[in-house]
Formats: C-alpha cells, sequence, structure tokens
C-alpha cells in the first residue's frame, strides 16, 4: 500500500500535493501504526485543547487539515510586504532590521523617570513606554485625598508640564519612540507631552510620539476611565484628529490587545474585540472629514503573546490579516499602508508566576520566540520576571533586555521571513481563527458596535466568564502551571530583590504641585480651564485648549476636573464591570 | 439579621482606591456565587470609609479587598481601623492580590485577617471561610 504506485495514481493539486490520497494514507497510518501504538501506550489526557480557547487539537496535521478550513497559499497568505500580510508586513521580515527593543518604564518623580529611562537606553533599548501613577491615569493631581498611597507608586507622578520637564532630561538623540499609556485624560497628557518637548527645543518630527489613547479597552476591562463612553469616545477621536492633522509622524492610538488577555480574553475575543474598538474609532475619526487611507495606517495594536505557542503565533498572523480583511472590505482601503497593520508584540505577564520566580525568565523566553515567530511587528517589549512580585528591579531590567538579543542574535528565528509558514497546524490555526474572529465581529457589529457592547456590558461580562472559567481549568488541574499547581515547592524562599519606592515620594510630590500652584499666574489658569470647558460643551477639539490650558502651568487634575464638570463621571455597576 | 448559621454568609468585596484590575476579584465572586454566598461589589475607586460604611450598611460578615497596585501597606490598615473605630471589628478582613511577604507583618499587625496572594486556590478560600464560619458558631454556643 505504501509505495510509489499509490502516489504515482494520484492526481496532484496545485500545490503538488494529493489530499485525498493524504487522508487515506492518515487513515491507514492510524490503523496501522499509530492506533497499536495508543492502545499500548494511552494518552496523557482524556482531550487535547489550546490554552486559550480550548479548541481541540488533532495528534496530527496534514496538508488534508489544510483542505479542510480551505487553504489557499494565495489567497490566504501570498507573500511577505503584500496583502493580506499573513506573512508579515514587512517585506524582508526581520533580515533588514530587528524589532525595536522596548521595556516598561516610569515610576516615582520625573527626575526618578529620567535616571531609569537613561539606564535602560544604556542597556541597548532604543524606545521607552512612559506609564503613569494610577492619580495620574485616573485624572487626580498628587494632593488629591482619594489616591493617598498610590503617588508615583505603578509609574510616574504626573502633575503639570513641570515634572514632564523633569523627565524629559534624556539623550533624545538615542531615542527613537516614545510610548505613553494615560488613556481617559489623554488630550491632557498629549497636551502636556507636546509642551514639554517644545520646552526641550526637540524637534516633534525627530521622533515618534506614540500616545496609547485607547479609552474604550478601559471601559471593557482596565477601569481607568473617568466620563461616560461617549465622551470618551469623543476625546480619544479629539486627539486622533489633531496628530494627523499637526503632528503625522506621530502615533495617536494603540488598541492595547494586550489588556484584553490579562483580563482573559481568548484569541478570538482578542482580535474581534479589538478590531471592532478599532472600527469605532474609525467610524469617529472618519466623521471628522479624513479618510480611511489617511486613517488606517495610524492606528497601532499591542499584542500580548500567551504561554500557548501555536495560539500566539496564529493570532498574530491572524490579526495581521483580519486588520487586512476589514480594511479592505469593510471600508474600502486602497494603499497598502492602509491594509497592513502595525503591531507590537509582548510576552505576557499573566504567564508569570509569584511563585519560582526565576522560571519566569524561561518562560518569557520562549514568549519572546512565539512573538519573533509570528512576526514581531515593529517593535517588541517584554516584561519583567519579576512582575508577579511587585514593580520592577534594576537586575530584571537588564536580563529583560538581554533576552531580546538573546532571542535575535542566537535563535535564528529572525534569519528567515515567517519561518512557521506551511506548517499543517499553524496555517490550519490560523484559517480557524481567523474565520471565527470575523464571525464574532459581525455579531458586534449587529449590536451596533464597541461602543454599544461596552454601554450594554457585553464585553465585560463575556470577559468575566473566560476569567472564571479559566481559572476553574487551573484549580481542577486541567492546565498545569509549574509552580502553582505542578511541581510545587513545599516552601519557598524568595530570593529575588524587590523595587521599592520611597515613602517620601509622595509627600514630595504634594508638596511640589502645591508650591505650583502657590506661584503660578492664577487669573491665566482660570481663564484656560473655562476655555476648557467651553470647548467640551461645544464640541471642539479638546487638545487646543487643554495645550493653553498646559502651558499655564494648570494642572493635570484641574484640567481633568474642567472636563468632569461638563461630562460627568462613569460609574460601572457589577453588571457593566463583568463581576 | 439571621444568626450566621442560618444563612450564607454574606461578602463584600472591594477596590480600594485607583487600582482597577478587577480579574482576581471577578474570579472571587464567581467562586464565592458558586459556594452559596452572597457577594456584593463596592464597583472601582473606593476609598476606606466609603468601603467601611458598605460593609457596615450591607451587614456584611467577611471584607475582601483586592490589590494589585503598591498602596496596600496605607489603604488596608486605614480599613481596618475605620471597621474597628465603627464597631464593626469583627468582620473577617481579607487581602488578596500582589502583596509582598515583607509586607504581611505589617498587614496583619493593622487587622487584616488573612492575605491570599496572586494564585491562591479559590477552593482554599471558599474552605477558609466555611471554617471560620464554623468557629464563630462554636464561639456563640
Amino acid at each position: 500500500m505504501n509505495d510509489e504506485s499509490a502516489h504515482s495514481t494520484a492526481n496532484p493539486t496545485r500545490s503538488g500535493v494529493n489530499e485525498d490520497a493524504i487522508a487515506a494514507e492518515a487513515e491507514r497510518w492510524q490503523n496501522d501504526t499509530r492506533g497499536p501504538y495508543v492502545n499500548a501506550n494511552p494518552e496523557r489526557r482524556e482531550e487535547f485543547v489550546t490554552q486559550a480557547l480550548k479548541w481541540s487539537i488533532n495528534p496530527l496535521y496534514t496538508p488534508a487539515d489544510l483542505e479542510a478550513v480551505d487553504f489557499d497559499y494565495m489567497k490566504d497568505l501570498g507573500f511577505p510586504g503584500e496583502y493580506p500580510y499573513t506573512r508579515g508586513t514587512i517585506p524582508n521580515g526581520h533580515r533588514s532590521d530587528f524589532w525595536t527593543m522596548t521595556q516598561v518604564t516610569g515610576f516615582g518623580k520625573g527626575e526618578e523617570w529620567s535616571k531609569r529611562a537613561r539606564y535602560m537606553l544604556d542597556q541597548g533599548l532604543s524606545g521607552l513606554i512612559l506609564e503613569y501613577d494610577l492619580a495620574t491615569t485616573n485624572g487626580y493631581d498628587s494632593d488629591d485625598p482619594l489616591v493617598e498611597g498610590e503617588v508615583g507608586r505603578a509609574g510616574m507622578a504626573l502633575d503639570s508640564l513641570e515634572d514632564l520637564e523633569q523627565a524629559f532630561d534624556l539623550p533624545f538623540d538615542q531615542l527613537k519612540y516614545l510610548m505613553s499609556v494615560c488613556n481617559a485624560p489623554q488630550p491632557v497628557n498629549l497636551a502636556m507631552i507636546i509642551a514639554a518637548l517644545e520646552k526641550k527645543g526637540v524637534d516633534p518630527k525627530d521622533l515618534v510620539l506614540h500616545i496609547v489613547n485607547g479609552i474604550l479597552i478601559e471601559y471593557t476591562c482596565v477601569g481607568r476611565y473617568i466620563y461616560p463612553p461617549q465622551d470618551g469616545l469623543r476625546l480619544a477621536t479629539d486627539c486622533i484628529e489633531y496628530i494627523i492633522r499637526h503632528h503625522p509622524n506621530w502615533a495617536p492610538i494603540s488598541i492595547i490587545a494586550a489588556q484584553l488577555q490579562p483580563a482573559k480574553a481568548n484569541p478570538v475575543q482578542e482580535i474581534a474585540f479589538s478590531l471592532s474598538i478599532a472600527c469605532a474609532y474609525i467610524d469617529a475619526t472618519l466623521q471628522r472629514g479624513l479618510d480611511i487611507d489617511t486613517v488606517a495606517p495610524y492606528f497601532h495594536f499591542v499584542i500580548n503573546v500567551d504561554m500557548d505557542f501555536f495560539e500566539g503565533v496564529c493570532k498574530l498572523r491572524a490579526f495581521r490579516k483580519c486588520w487586512a480583511r476589514l480594511m479592505r472590505e469593510r471600508y474600502g482601503a486602497t494603499t497598502p499602508e492602509a491594509m497592513k497593520i502595525r503591531m507590537m508584540t509582548s510576552p505576557t505577564t499573566t504567564a508569570l508566576t509569584l511563585q519560582q520566580p526565576l522560571n519566569n525568565i524561561g518562560r518569557l523566553a520562549i514568549m519572546a520566540t512565539a512573538c519573533a515567530l509570528g512576526g514581531a511587528g515593529e517593535s517588541m517589549t517584554t516584561p519583567l520576571h519579576d512582575e508577579a512580585h511587585s514593580l520592577p528591579a534594576e537586575e530584571a531590567i537588564r536580563v529583560g533586555a538581554a533576552m531580546q538579543h538573546i532571542v535575535a542574535h542566537e535563535t535564528g528565528v529572525a534569519e528567515t521571513i515567517d519561518p512557521l509558514a506551511g506548517s499543517y497546524y499553524v496555517e490550519t490555526l490560523t484559517k480557524q481563527m481567523e474565520t471565527a474572529a470575523f464571525a464574532e465581529m459581525e455579531k458586534i457589529f449587529d449590536m451596533g458596535g464597541a461602543l454599544k457592547a461596552i454601554e450594554s456590558g457585553y464585553f465585560q461580562r463575556a470577559l468575566g466568564r473566560e476569567q472564571y472559567e479559566r481559572n476553574r481549568d487551573l484549580e481542577e488541574g486541567r492546565r498545569k502551571w509549574v509552580g502553582v499547581n505542578h511541581l510545587k515547592l513545599a516552601e519557598e524562599k524568595r530570593q529575588i530583590d524587590i523595587f521599592r519606592l520611597d515613602d517620601s515620594v509622595e509627600a514630595e510630590q504634594i508638596s511640589k504641585v502645591r508650591d505650583l500652584r502657590a506661584r503660578r499666574d492664577q487669573e491665566a489658569v482660570d481663564r484656560a480651564l473655562e476655555k476648557v470647558r467651553e470647548a467640551a460643551r461645544s464640541g471642539d477639539n479638546m487638545v487646543p485648549p487643554c495645550l493653553d490650558a498646559v502651558r499655564t502651568y494648570a494642572t493635570h487634575g484641574e484640567i481633568c476636573s474642567a472636563m468632569r464638570d461638563v461630562f460627568g463621571q462613569h460609574r460601572a455597576d457589577s453588571q457593566l464591570g463583568g463581576i | 439579621m439571621q444568626p450566621i448559621e442560618e444563612r450564607p454568609l454574606r461578602v463584600l468585596l472591594a477596590k480600594l482606591g485607583m487600582d482597577t484590575h478587577t480579574v482576581g476579584v471577578t474570579v472571587i465572586a464567581h467562586a464565592l456565587r458558586e459556594a452559596g454566598m452572597e457577594v456584593i461589589f463596592t464597583g472601582l475607586k473606593q476609598t476606606p470609609a466609603m468601603v467601611a460604611s458598605a460593609a457596615i450598611q450591607e451587614d456584611v460578615d467577611v471584607v475582601g479587598v483586592s490589590t494589585l497596585s503598591a498602596g496596600h501597606t496605607r489603604s488596608l490598615p486605614t480599613l481596618a481601623r475605620l471597621l474597628r473605630e465603627a464597631g464593626a471589628g469583627d468582620k473577617l478582613l481579607l487581602a488578596g492580590g500582589v502583596i509582598p511577604e515583607e509586607d504581611r507583618p505589617l498587614l496583619e499587625e493593622a487587622g487584616v485577617d488573612r492575605i491570599f496572594t496572586m494564585g491562591a486556590d479559590t477552593r482554599d478560600i471558599v474552605a477558609y471561610l466555611n471554617q471560620w464560619r464554623a468557629t464563630r458558631r462554636e464561639e456563640r454556643d
């Protein structure tokens, strides 16, 4: 049976393989070879499934599986740098340049951030992410009683233009890009950065400022919202429009799918929720008189990869293809720039464990490799192995930076483009994810789009269910997690240094902002804040009045409150919180 | 209110301050409900005073605070103090989330009854609560 004649009678398809013959052979293999073996050596588990989607995994994939999902090389893959971009958006993969290697930083006062940022640039990183403390991201000044204990803790404290002037004491010639994560108060934050760069004499054309501007995901799962969802969407759109018109080399929006993933979105939800959220911003921006071929290239995605290596790789590939299809089919985009997704990838922190924290170095290396193999995109950021314990410490930063260089220089994964393409398993899973994500997006569009899905709590409840179910998988042992429910140590001694922020930071920051308020021109501040309220009421773009206010040294919290006066505040009950 | 053994445990789950990470508290809420407990969620961005007052108003047996930023060393002791001052020091006060080992003594001294860090098994939390309830019953008898 297994001789040459069996193949010679076959009728090869265009791809040069005969799927029927292979299917017949696979059946024979199952009966003659695999079946008896499995009878003697029963399988380790009753069912093999992917980690997040829980899709059944076959023991073996062959060209017959590709045929079953209607795989067509030209239609589904094409070539790198060309539609539908499954094999990557860069025509030469990472053979010309590696991805930009970045790490998250941001804590304490402006000066401290600057010191840490310099250290990171010295370790070979060329991009930085600026994260703010929760007082800032929720729109409060450091001396607001509501934020006691949070100042400078989860990121940098930003009360006024003065703080950023100090943070930006940096070698700007080494810095290719700067990402800022401050969603709900985005117009205020954008205005602060523009004003600070002006003060430092940095030409805005010399670096790429990325603002995340991701308020819709905040309502979906992160929770750092201030105003009601429709006002949040309007402020985000103001920032997108302002940047496109005034700083066209910057990036005005990032869809952080990497926040949906820790909220336990499975890869299909991650793709469908993120892309439908992107559509909400796109629709609003098109209403400002911009066209899709101008707007689409400004969208940027941050996508996490979890420990299921193939879910991770296939998700990145399916993401690129879904974006391309959406831009072409839904919006009629015509340029390649509009149809190729921009993305930053990252290993997820949610795969890391508090237990046996050094194991996390291994996990991060594997996930970083999956990112690279899935097509890392423009940049990759690596979290640090001690993040489950506390905020990043210095040695962990060095190891994290080195890890990206190890993946890039030592493993060979970046030496050819999209090296996993053509794997029967990878292509089957990629195609299945694409199909399922499009079906979910249709459902969301039928509801009226992402804003409606948020206002009705649909996204939140879907994620709440996933969170509970995925946790049960773990507790009931369907998923093994080393150190957590497998290979647990009876008694563990912690050996890792934890970075601690001095408590005096809060006191200093409070006296700094109070001192500023005492010496600035209060009348100018009051006038500027009134203009902010007027613009909020009139529907004008909020960035120019915020910029004027920032220059008078009106504080971040004051400007956010001026908008609270007009918009009110969003309150989510447990239904809208998915809890 | 009925005695503790004749009704489901009432649990208030809370997020203090600006920390808005909700995966942990969502999982706990589902697990406690599944175990027959009544769960009330405060919503996000609560102050210790708001949580203490909700705990008293809702007449809960247990207050569980989920914390994933580093503000816990101040907010939890304040909450414990406010509960005591309001005569509600008998409520069980639990904390969960990212809490470094070295903060345990401080929090326990301040009145946090039990800390469950990231990765804790919800079945252990349910068992702990049921055992606490049984102890309370014995104390009453």
